[in-house]
C-alpha cells in the first residue's frame, strides 16, 4: 500500500508539475520594418539583448532611418562610402548569395521596390518608362566593394535595400547572444526569419507551422518543420501584395523584369542548421537562408532544384507549386511533416 | 480511553490484521486491472468496518491510527504517512456517522469511507505539493472507490456473516 | 464481547443515496474542472501595443458586447471578435474563438488579412499604425509553436 501511495504521489507531483515548469520570456515588437516575435528561456538579459541587437542593426541597415549606414551609402553613391566591416561584409554575402542564385537574389533592387511603392505605403504598378530607367540601375556589379573591408562604392543612382537579407543577418547575430548568454531554448520570428534553438520544453523539436498559401487569413498549414538548432524562412508572393485592375501584383520581384516573379511558385521554405561555430556578427546561414528563400521563389521549381543539388551550400526547401503540389527535399525527412488533408500532393526530392 | 485487557489484545490483533491486509493487496495489486496511481482495493478497511462496528468508534480510530504509523515505519516512508493518515482518517470521519444510520448497510458505509478516503488523499496531495492540480485526479478515484467500496462492503458482510456465532459477534 | 452494533448485511435503497452522493461529488469535481480548463483554454488575453508601449489588455469574449478601436499614426484600427473558419487540422473549428481586426483605414491591410487569431502566441500586426495586438496565455493547444510563411 505504500509503494501505491508513493506511486500515487508521483503522480500527483508529475500532474502538478505538468503546468508550471520553466517559463520563457516572451517578446514582441515592431522593427526592421516587421513584427519580432521572441521565446525565450533562460539566458540572464537574453531577451533584453537580443531586442537592443535587433534595435543595434536597425540603425545600421535601415533604409528608412535617415542616419543608418545604409542611407548614409545610398545618399553617397558615385562616391567611396567608408560603411565599416559589419555592413561591408554583409554586402560582400549579398553579392556572394546573388551570384551563386544568377541574379535571382539582388539588394539593389530597391529603386524598383520604390516604384512600385512596396516600400512605401501606396502601392501601384509602375510605369514601363520609370521601370526601364529604376532597372538600369539594378545590379549587384553596381556594389563596388572596396578591398579595405570597410569601404563601398555604388554605382550612381543605385541604391542597396538589405530588407531581402537584413532580418536572416540579425537571426544570426541573435544566435551567437542566445549562445553566449546561455540560453537553453528558445526561438525567434524576426518578420517571419525563425530561429529554433534547443528543444521544446518536452524535448521535442520546436513545431513551425508552414502556413498554406491558399489561405493565408487561416491557421491551417502545407505542413510542419520539426526543429533543433535551425533556420527557416519563408517567402511567398501571397504574404505582401495589391490588387489594380483586377490584377495581383506581389512583393518579390525579379531582378531580371522588374516585376513580381511568375515562377509557378507560391512559396518557398529553406531550412539550415543554426551552427554552432558561426563567428560573431558575421553573415551565416540565416543570412543564406533569407536571401535564397526569395531567390528560390524568383528562380521557380525546375531551376531551384538544380540549385539545391549542384549550387555547393547546405540547406533543404520546402517549395509549395501553383498547382498544388508540395516539393520537399530529402534532407527534411523526418523534419517536415505533411499536414493531412490539406488537398496538395507531397513529393519528396533528392 | 480505558481498555480492558481483551479489548487491547483484540485491538493489537486488529492492526496487525490490518497491518498484514494492507501488505497482503500488494500481491493482488489492482492497479494491474486498473492501472492508475493511487487506486487500491483498501482490504484494511475492512478491519476498520469491523472495528467500528465491533468495538466502536474509539477502538476503530485507536486500530487506523496504530496500522498507518506503524505502516510507514515499517515500510520507512514517513512521507507516506501524510497520505494515509489523511485518507484514513476522513474515511473514519465519514464512516462513524453512516454507520449510525440504522438503514444504511455495510456497503453504503464502505463505499462512504472508500470515497472519503480519496478525498484524503487527494487533500494530502494538496498539502504535500502545494498545488490544487491534484484535485483533478478526484473524479477518477471517486469512480474507482464505488468499485472498491463494494467489494470491502462485501468482505465485511462475508465476515460478520462468519463470525455470526463467535464471541465477537 | 457483544457487538456494539449490528449491521445491515445486506444492501439497501439508503446505501444507494451513499452512491449517488459520491457519483455527484464526482461529477461536481468534473464540472469545476472542465470549467477550470475552459478558462484556462479561453484563458487568453489580449494585449495591445501601440509604438511599443501597452495600452490594452483583456479577455476576447469582453469583445461580443463591443468592439474596441485603436488609433495611432493617424490610422484606425477596429478589434472585435472573430470565429477561425478552421483549425490547423483543416476541420472546421466549431466555434474556435477569436479576435480579429474588422476593420482598418491602413493601406496596406496587412492587420485584416491576418484573420482571427484564436491561440496565445499569435498576433496581427499593422506595421502603419505600429499597433500590435496579441494573444497570450492559453498554451499552444497541440499547434505548432511557431508559423512562418
Amino acid at each position: 500500500m505504500r509503494r501505491l501511495l508513493a506511486l500515487a504521489a508521483l503522480a500527483l507531483l508529475l500532474t502538478a508539475c505538468a503546468a508550471p515548469a520553466e517559463q520563457p520570456v516572451e517578446r514582441q515588437f515592431l522593427a526592421m520594418d516587421t513584427a519580432m516575435t521572441f521565446c525565450v528561456y533562460g539566458g540572464e538579459n537574453a531577451a533584453a539583448e537580443a531586442e537592443a541587437e535587433i534595435r543595434r542593426l536597425e540603425g545600421l541597415l535601415s533604409r528608412t532611418a535617415a542616419d543608418s549606414a545604409v542611407s548614409r551609402l545610398n545618399e553617397r553613391s558615385g562616391q567611396q562610402v567608408e560603411t565599416g566591416g559589419e555592413l561591408w561584409r554583409l554586402l560582400e554575402a549579398a553579392a556572394g548569395y546573388s551570384d551563386a542564385a544568377g541574379g535571382a537574389f539582388d539588394v539593389t533592387i530597391a529603386p524598383v521596390m520604390d516604384a512600385w511603392g512596396f516600400t512605401e505605403e501606396t502601392r501601384q504598378v509602375p510605369s514601363p518608362d520609370l521601370l526601364a530607367e529604376r532597372l538600369g540601375q539594378v545590379g549587384m556589379e553596381r556594389v563596388r566593394l572596396a578591398e579595405d573591408g570597410v569601404s563601398v562604392r555604388l554605382d550612381p543612382g543605385t541604391e542597396v535595400d538589405l530588407g531581402g537579407i537584413a532580418k536572416g543577418y540579425a537571426a544570426d547575430c541573435l544566435r551567437t547572444i542566445f549562445r553566449e548568454a546561455g540560453s537553453p531554448r528558445g526561438w525567434v520570428s524576426l518578420g517571419g526569419n525563425v530561429l529554433a534553438w534547443g528543444t521544446r520544453p518536452d524535448g521535442d523539436p520546436w513545431r513551425v507551422g508552414v502556413q498554406d498559401p491558399r489561405y493565408p487569413e487561416q491557421q491551417r498549414f502545407v505542413g510542419a518543420l520539426g526543429l533543433e538548432d535551425a533556420f527557416a524562412v519563408t517567402s511567398g508572393g501571397y504574404q505582401r501584395y495589391f490588387e489594380q485592375n483586377g490584377v495581383t501584383y506581389h512583393h518579390i520581384l525579379d531582378p531580371a523584369t522588374g516585376f513580381p516573379a511568375e515562377s509557378g511558385l507560391v512559396s518557398v521554405t529553406v531550412v539550415a542548421p543554426a551552427g554552432e561555430d558561426a563567428p560573431a556578427r558575421t553573415p551565416g546561414n540565416g543570412a543564406m537562408c533569407d536571401a535564397f528563400s526569395t531567390a528560390l521563389f524568383v528562380m521557380g521549381e525546375e531551376r531551384a532544384l538544380e540549385f539545391w543539388r549542384n549550387g555547393g551550400y547546405d540547406f533543404q526547401m520546402v517549395l509549395v507549386t501553383a498547382d498544388g503540389r508540395v516539393v520537399s527535399t530529402s534532407g527534411l525527412e523526418g523534419i517536415f511533416t505533411p499536414e493531412g488533408e490539406s488537398g496538395y500532393a507531397y513529393e519528396t526530392v533528392s | 480511553m480505558k481498555l480492558t485487557t481483551k479489548e487491547l489484545t483484540t485491538c493489537a490483533l486488529l492492526t496487525a490484521l490490518a497491518l498484514a491486509l494492507s501488505y497482503l493487496e500488494n500481491l493482488f495489486p489492482l492497479a494491474a486491472a486498473i492501472p492508475l496511481p493511487g487506486v487500491k482495493l483498501g482490504l484494511a478497511n475492512v478491519v476498520t468496518l469491523f472495528a467500528l462496528y465491533a468495538l466502536g468508534p474509539g477502538q476503530a480510530l485507536l486500530i487506523l491510527t496504530g496500522r498507518c504509523l506503524l505502516g510507514a515505519v515499517f515500510a520507512g516512508n514517513m512521507n507516506a504517512l501524510i497520505f494515509s493518515l489523511l485518507g484514513g482518517l476522513s474515511a473514519m470521519g465519514a464512516m462513524i456517522p453512516l454507520s449510525r444510520r440504522r438503514r444504511l448497510s455495510v456497503y453504503g458505509v464502505s463505499i462512504g469511507g472508500a470515497a472519503a478516503h480519496s478525498c484524503g488523499q487527494v487533500a494530502a496531495a494538496v498539502l504535500t505539493l502545494g498545488s490544487r492540480a491534484p484535485v483533478g485526479y478526484l473524479p477518477v478515484l471517486l469512480g474507482v472507490s464505488l468499485l472498491t467500496g463494494t467489494v470491502t462492503g462485501l468482505l465485511a458482510a462475508c465476515l460478520f456473516r462468519a463470525l455470526g456465532h463467535t464471541s465477537l459477534r | 464481547m457483544p457487538m456494539r452494533r449490528s449491521p445491515e448485511l445486506r444492501p439497501t435503497v439508503w446505501d444507494g443515496l451513499v452512491v449517488l452522493a459520491v457519483v455527484l461529488l464526482a461529477g461536481g469535481c468534473l464540472l469545476a474542472m472542465s470549467r477550470a480548463a475552459g478558462r484556462a483554454s479561453g484563458g487568453l488575453t489580449a494585449v495591445v501595443t501601440v509604438d511599443g508601449r501597452e495600452v490594452d489588455r483583456f479577455a476576447p469574449e469582453e469583445l461580443l458586447e463591443a468592439p474596441r478601436i485603436y488609433e495611432n499614426n493617424g490610422y484606425t484600427l477596429e478589434v472585435r471578435a472573430g470565429e477561425a473558419v478552421s483549425t490547423p487540422g483543416g476541420q472546421p473549428a466549431g466555434g474556435a474563438r477569436g479576435i480579429r481586426v474588422a476593420h482598418a483605414d491602413c493601406p496596406t491591410q496587412d492587420c485584416v488579412r491576418t484573420g482571427t487569431i484564436t491561440r496565445g502566441g499569435q498576433s496581427a500586426v499593422c506595421l502603419p499604425a505600429r499597433i500590435i495586438i496579441r494573444l497570450e496565455g492559453g498554451g499552444t493547444g497541440g499547434g505548432p509553436d511557431i508559423v512562418i510563411g
